[in-house]
């Protein structure tokens, strides 16, 4: 990425493939990477050189329009900020990826999912009407709702504190494993990490460890 | 995306209120658009129903000769209808009227009753007329009655002023030429009174087909044909055209515009401000609507962002906004016309007793205009913050520093492109809009270096200010591209209105000033000198009549420059066909004309050449009026000599008068300087006013003296003066509408900087700023942005002003030093407590709910 310093290298050299039904932790301080990294294999975000194939999909030579339904497809996503939108209930929010799929019964999968994060009775509520471990919880319905192949999650307990976070951690977690979704989790949180099967390690843009 | 799926995304984002903004503008300009036109297309309508009355028809063909019989199966071949006229000067006289004589004060039987009275012969054939009433009456100068009918054959309805001077009674018989009338009716009013408004003699209304029975039409009678037309446009412009040829030089085609050039201008002017008003009305809408979508627009990155995460491609994002845009514009526009049609009901309730009985229906076209107002609003202005959408990042999701628009040029082309297309478009008036626009281009650049130049001043200001406002100007400061911009759409909104309010200003006055209230509406002729005195004081004690008698002098001209008037004719004649210039109209140089003089000069003449004369000259001298000097090719320093009952008398022309024909009081063609015509024969006139009410007394008066001459002009008074009344009503409605408008986009405007304001204010309270210092730093940064504004808009306006009523309007103008008061103070009041109002919720709820909701 060109500065205003010169030439200014965020991620090289950084290789890895993750098997299907597998979970990824990718650990590293502030500023090592890993949300850049975490973009560019979810499709988000584009290398400047390099390859990532996703779901079969070598998704670096497609456009924008086909990443998109790469993502449609296969892809669900937790964020630290949990995303949610604000003029939708909760309802609508988890509705969302599933009526862009253009599916049917897009309400009823939706209810089953908040049914299963515990949040059946919050359904009509807003975004800003519910706490912090409520709004990760419905992100995390929407998520799982079109059964995505791969989820990837960015600090999904960085926004919560550690009780909540937990219940939180335990709830993903529990429906990845029911699922059979590949999970790749970006995070600070060494506990968290621990919880996965693999885990990278990024210092400054360089993969120097992998668990 | 589906459909539905976009349909359920425009319900969502209403509920949740973020399309509010952006459907209450397109609201306000679909609304105000097609209120405007509505109302506007169907004023225009009555008005040139009302208008058209003037002339009994829509059209009119005028000669001295008789109408061929072609033009007339011509006109009927079109499906218009037709009404045949012949006008001419005849004696009049009772035929025996016994009991008459009784009943005037001053009539002393057959000697007042024998009286021939010279009488303005009106033959109508039946439909006349085709545009305005016939108002009749059982006694002479009371109100009348509308009727449809004419006089039946070998019955006339006559003049009131006709029944003293005859001394004759509703059914009694009168004298025309060789054949006896009945007097069936007194004729109160018709609606083509004038032509000019010295046809002298009263009217009498006959049937045409009685004419030939009088035998008064003789080989070199003064007579004159008119054949009246009315029915669609398009057909009088086909038979114009059919008949083009045979027209000229013995026939005259009329319109209304050509009738009365007072009544035009105000029609031409107002036509003009009522287009003004309506695109201005869209441009502010506009702005109002730009505004909404941009902050949609802004408040959906997030959106997009997550959206595209979600797998939705930038097509389906596109197509997705577009099509809620398209929900809006439906929605908005079909309600929009509502409201149009709501508003523009509302204002023909107000005014309704102003308005003719029945307004007619609108055309297709105010339904049109508001339609495609509201598409072009939301393509222009709306169209190009959502396109930006599509590039949003879904990395935005993790960095919401990634914020992507659409390129300046692309937003600013669109808009200036919509405006251009939309305004023409919309008035019809490449003029009109150049102005507008170039005063919004000129008044742009200008108001950013001027709001920039405040804002850099105030913050220097701002050191030494107490802590509110130092606050507020660091804020304004800080952030000075979004409060530039904000101010100049301050200014922009602020400054269209009161272009509005000056120009309306101008008009209304100018209007009112053609046609004082009490202006003279009666005159007084061929008063003897001997009888002058006692017409005066008669005058003075029952009619309130303050001023003087003009002397009124009969002559003829008999010599230009020694060469004998009709070989001067001959030789200007001469001239004229080998090149020379020509003559504008006017009467020709032989006839008697009607001589006064005078020491200053009247009011509403300007002299064009030379110079007025101071007290009295060594030498008789005159001034002539403009276009009759031009006429017969005289100028000043001419010596003209004049017989004047039989007595000669030489003078210089001194100068030339430029004369308001409509002024509605006595006009000359020639005065002479004062002391010239003492000596010589004179008779009396003046004008007075006389209140409608009042009228009996001028049976008293031409009863007193039946000799002279009284001309009522105060039914034409009444109708020029109804048609600007209406026009002015409507010119203030479209006032308010504009006003509707720009309050919009203030509030637009304060709204799309709302979520920054609060953020940085919630995060001053959350470090510990009390509740008092962020209202009063909000209020105070409103209320600099408003001061600063207003100031701006005044500058713009002044210039504004200038141009349009040198340019459009053809008015005189000046600078208006309140302006400079009152625009900075209204900008500075009207802000700040908008902006008050729109951010206090937010300031007094608690500074976490705050910083989470924005």
């Amino acid at each position: 990425m060109p500065t205003a310093e010169g030439e200014l290298t965020i991620l090289a050299g950084v290789e890895l493939s993750v098997d299907g039904g597998a979970q990824l932790a990718i650990v590293g301080e502030s500023g090592s990477g890993k949300t850049t990294l975490l973009g560019i294999l979810a499709g988000l975000d584009l290398p400047s050189s390099g390859d990532v194939w996703l779901d079969g999909d070598r998704i670096t030579a497609m456009g924008e329009e086909d990443r998109a339904r790469v993502r449609a497809r296969c892809v669900g996503f937790v964020f630290q900020s949990f995303q949610l939108i604000d003029s939708l209930t909760a309802l609508e929010n988890v509705m969302l990826p599933l009526e862009l799929r253009g599916d049917g019964q897009a309400k009823g999968g939706a209810r089953e999912f908040l049914d299963r994060v515990g949040l059946a009775a919050r359904t009509t509520h807003y975004p800003r009407q519910l706490s912090g471990g409520e709004q990760q919880r419905v992100a995390i319905a929407r998520a799982f709702a079109s059964r995505p192949k791969i989820l990837f999650a960015d600090e999904p307990t960085g926004n919560l504190d550690t009780h909540t976070g937990e219940r939180v951690a335990n709830l993903l977690f529990d429906l990845n494993r029911e699922a059979g979704t590949t999970l790749v989790l970006v995070t600070h949180d060494a506990a968290l990490a621990g919880r996965c099967g693999a885990t990278i390690t990024l210092e400054a843009g360089h993969m120097k460890h992998t668990a | 995306m589906t459909t539905s799926l976009v349909l359920r995304f425009a319900v969502r984002d209403w509920r949740s209120g973020e399309l509010r903004l952006l459907l209450a503008a397109l609201l306000v300009a679909v609304g105000a658009v097609s209120a405007i036109s509505l109302f506007v297309d169907r004023l225009q309508r009555a008005l040139v129903a009302e208008s058209t009355s003037f002339l009994a028809a829509d059209r009119v063909v005028d000669s001295s000769r008789e109408i061929p019989e072609s033009f007339r199966d011509r006109a009927r071949q079109q499906g218009l209808e037709i009404a045949d006229l012949i006008t001419f000067p005849s004696m009049v006289s009772a035929t025996a009227s016994v009991e008459a004589a009784d009943t005037y004060p001053r009539g002393q039987g057959k000697a007042v009753a024998d009286n021939a009275k010279l009488a303005s012969v009106k033959a109508a054939t039946r439909g006349y007329p085709l545009r305005g009433v016939l108002r009749t009456t059982e006694q002479p100068f009371t109100p009348g009655k509308v009727t449809d009918q004419v006089p039946k054959r070998g019955e006339v309805w006559m003049d009131s002023r006709l029944f003293p001077a005859l001394g004759v009674h509703v059914g009694d018989s009168i004298t025309v030429g060789y054949e006896d009338f009945t007097v069936a009716a007194v004729l109160a009013s018709e609606p083509d009174r004038g032509g000019s408004f010295f046809e002298f003699a009263p009217r009498l209304l006959m049937r045409a087909e009685d004419v030939p029975a009088t035998r008064v039409v003789q080989p070199g009678s003064r007579i004159g044909y008119r054949l009246l037309l009315a029915g669609p446009e398009d057909g009088l412009a086909t038979l114009k055209d059919a008949i083009q040829e045979e027209l000229a030089p013995n026939y005259r085609w009329r319109s209304i515009r050509d009738a009365n050039e007072t009544i035009d201008r105000a029609l031409g002017r107002a036509e003009s401000f009522l287009l003004l008003g309506g695109l201005l009305a869209v441009l502010l809408a506009g702005i109002a609507v730009a505004l909404g979508a941009n902050r949609y627009a802004k408040r959906h990155f997030d959106h997009v962002s997550v959206l595209k995460t979600l797998g939705a491609t930038p097509g389906e994002i596109q197509w997705g906004y577009i099509g809620v845009l398209f929900v809006i514009g439906v929605a908005g526009s079909l309600l929009g016309l509502l409201l149009g049609a709501v508003v523009h009901l509302g204002i023909i309730g107000a005014i309704g007793e102003f308005l003719p009985v029945a307004l007619p229906l609108p055309g297709p076209r105010p339904i049109l205009v508001g339609l495609a107002t509201g598409f072009i609003c939301l393509l222009a202005f709306a169209l190009p913050p959502l396109l930006g959408l599509k590039n949003i990042s879904p990395m935005r999701v993790i960095r919401r520093d990634l914020a992507v628009g659409v390129a300046p040029a692309v937003t600013y082309g669109f808009a200036t492109a919509g405006s251009l297309g939309l305004l023409v478009w919309y008035s019809g008036s490449f003029f009109l809009t150049v102005w507008a626009l170039l005063g919004g281009v000129v008044a742009g650049g200008a108001f950013a270096s001027l709001a920039l130049l405040l804002l850099r001043g105030g913050r220097v200001l701002g050191m030494q200010a107490g802590s509110i406002w130092r606050l507020a100007l660091a804020g304004l400061q800080r952030r000075y591209r979004e409060n530039v911009a904000q101010i100049m759409i301050f200014g922009i909104a602020i400054m269209l209105l009161l272009i509005m309010l000056l120009v309306r200003t101008g008009l209304i006055d100018e209007w009112r000033a053609q046609i004082p209230e009490n202006t003279p509406n009666h005159f007084v002729m061929n008063v003897a000198a001997a009888e002058a005195p006692a017409v005066q004081t008669l005058l003075t004690q029952k009619a309130g009549y303050e001023g003087e008698m003009f002397p009124m002098i009969r002559g003829r001209i008999t010599a230009v420059n020694d060469l004998p008037a009709v070989e001067w004719r001959r030789k200007i004649r001469a001239e004229r066909r080998a090149g020379g210039p020509q003559g504008r109209g006017g009467p020709g140089i032989r006839g008697e004309r009607n001589l006064t003089f005078a020491d200053e000069l009247p009011e509403n003449n300007v002299v064009i050449a030379g110079e007025w004369w101071d007290g009295e000259p060594a030498t008789p001298s005159i001034s002539l009026e403009d276009e009759y000097a031009s006429n017969l090719g005289l100028s000043v320093g001419d010596t003209i000599a004049f017989d004047i009952g039989g007595l000669p008398l030489v003078a210089t022309v001194a100068n030339l008068r430029r004369v308001e024909w409509d002024s509605l009081r006595p006009n000359f063609f020639i005065i002479f300087s004062p002391g010239a015509l003492d000596g010589y024969p004179a008779t009396y006139m003046t004008s007075f006013f006389l209140d409608g009410t009042e009228k009996r007394f001028l049976n008293e008066l031409l009863s007193a003296h039946p000799t002279i001459t009284v001309i009522e002009v105060d039914a034409i008074i009444t109708q020029v003066r109804s048609i600007i009344d209406r026009v002015t009503q409507a010119v203030e409605l479209v006032l308010y509408l504009v006003l509707a408008a720009g309050a919009l986009v203030l509030i637009a405007s304060i709204q799309s900087s709302r979520d920054q304001r609060l953020k940085e204010h919630a995060l001053l309270r959350a470090l510990g700023g009390t509740r008092k210092l962020i209202s009063g730093a909000l209020a105070s940064e409103f209320a600099i942005l408003g001061l600063f504004a207003g100031l701006v808009a005044v500058v713009g306006a002044e210039i504004t002003v200038y141009a349009l009523n040198s340019q459009v309007f053809e008015l005189g103008t000046s600078l208006h030093p309140w302006l400079w008061l009152a625009g900075p103070t209204l900008g500075m009041a009207v802000i700040a407590t908008v902006g008050y109002l729109g951010t206090r919720k937010l300031v007094h709820s608690p500074p976490v709910t705050v910083l989470r909701e924005v």
